[in-house]
């Protein structure tokens, strides 16, 4: 059978779609995650500048031992308790995110990453993107990091502002445009 | 069990920038977009959201004298996966306009009166084969701001989880019949015309129906299909 064809999620999806609390990634299940925890914000812009409102923004990741709370992964049944992996947050007026949550582990042949998915009102695709840390050797063999052309790798690496606080600013189109993925 | 994903048929999906919808320029990249390989992390994805968000009822037309205004409609829709074999369990997130056109929303400032008994969302689970109904009413057309003349068809949106990272969907769903439909810059935006009919649910016999509503089956694919990885 062939793929529903996706749509915009358009500007009106109910106020309600984002819980509050659904961009932190930090407990679970009544259980705090393990590891380092983080934060990561940033502002989403579109190609004039123009900080972008009311846009909906989800991370999937690996625990902090590099785990995917998911059967695929052979390691799950080893993965932290307390750690779901996915979050969801909304831009502000400002156009500004943030999730909290833990530093994940280098998942097996991949450097430590966090998986970005766009939804906005104009979009009629999700916008899928993948971020990097900082100062991390692992990158420059990442196949998903390798993937990008050189001089566009750089706009994947989040900047550390102060420890264990990570900017990542999107933007859509346009000047710094960041990488986004066919899959 | 795996999920494999490959590649889709480009005609089937919407182009990216679509004529006459004018924040699309905007917002789109224009740089090509990056093939990468699938890992594990796009071929893994959230499962069992429910434990991570509120699910709401999937009744949403009210009851007694607090009834929402317009056409009832039983929705019966199923999720299945590029097989044909049904995703059960995951999440799925409904959102439409009231009866006259109108989202609850604040950003929609529509002259199309708001009406009390319709909050119009639900956030449901699929069952085991995949299925999931909504008793709602029918969503009204509404103009778009352009002031140039297009008018949304009576629409309901879907968002899904599905098993992976890489199956996630947002989508919409049209009605049957709709002059409206043939017009519609988003959903003319798929250029496969049979990609497009697929989004159009189609009318069963409502006889017999015990919401005594018009009743609306419709199907979702999402990305992806089972396979049992190879023994080493």
């Amino acid at each position: 059978m062939i793929p529903t064809a996706e749509a915009t999620i358009g500007p009106f999806f109910p106020p309600r779609y984002v819980d509050a609390g659904a961009n932190d990634l930090t407990q679970f299940d009544d259980r705090k995650a393990q590891g380092e925890a983080i934060e990561i914000a940033g502002v989403v812009r579109q190609e004039d500048g123009a900080p972008l409102d009311n846009l909906v923004l989800e991370i999937w990741q690996a625990d902090a031992k590099g785990i995917y709370r998911h059967p695929a992964d052979p390691r799950h049944r080893e993965a932290d308790a307390g750690f779901f992996g996915w979050g969801r947050a909304a831009t502000d007026k400002e156009g500004r995110y943030m999730f909290r949550t833990v530093r994940p582990g280098a998942p097996q042949g991949r450097a430590r990453h966090v998986n970005f998915m766009v939804m906005f009102s104009g979009l009629m695709r999700i916008l899928k993107t993948t971020m990097f840390f900082p100062g991390e050797p692992a990158n420059d063999a990442d196949p998903v990091y390798v993937a990008v052309p050189v001089a566009r790798r750089h706009l994947l690496v989040a900047r550390e502002e102060a420890p264990g606080r990570y900017c990542f600013d999107l933007k859509l189109r346009g000047v710094h445009e960041t990488p986004f993925f066919d899959d | 069990m795996h999920t494999v994903i490959a590649p889709r048929d480009e005609r089937t999906q919407p182009v990216r920038v679509v004529p006459g919808y004018p924040q699309t320029p905007w917002r789109n990249p224009k740089e090509p977009l990056v093939r990468r390989p699938p890992t594990l992390s796009e071929l893994t994805g959230p499962l069992e959201v429910a434990k991570r968000v509120k699910l709401l009822g999937g009744d949403i037309a009210g009851h007694g004298d607090r009834q929402a205004i317009g056409q009832l409609v039983h929705l019966k829709l199923r999720v299945l996966d590029e097989d044909g074999a049904p995703v059960g369990g995951t999440v799925v997130e409904v959102w439409q306009a009231n009866g006259a056109g109108r989202y609850i929303h604040p950003n929609d400032d529509d002259h199309a009166p708001v009406d009390a008994n319709f909050y119009g969302a639900a956030r449901l689970l699929t069952d085991e084969s995949g299925s999931f109904e909504l008793r709602t009413v029918k969503p009204g057309a509404y103009p778009v701001p352009t002031k140039d003349g297009w008018w949304r068809p009576p629409h309901v949106h879907f968002s899904i989880f599905g098993r992976v990272w890489l199956s996630r969907l947002v989508t919409q769903m049209y009605f049957p019949g709709e002059p409206l439909n043939g017009q519609d810059r988003i959903l003319n935006a798929v250029p496969d015309a049979q990609a497009r009919e697929r989004l159009i649910a189609r009318m069963v016999p409502p006889a017999g129906n015990p919401y005594n509503a018009l009743v609306f089956e419709h199907q979702i694919v999402l990305r992806g299909r089972q396979a049992t990885p190879a023994q080493p």
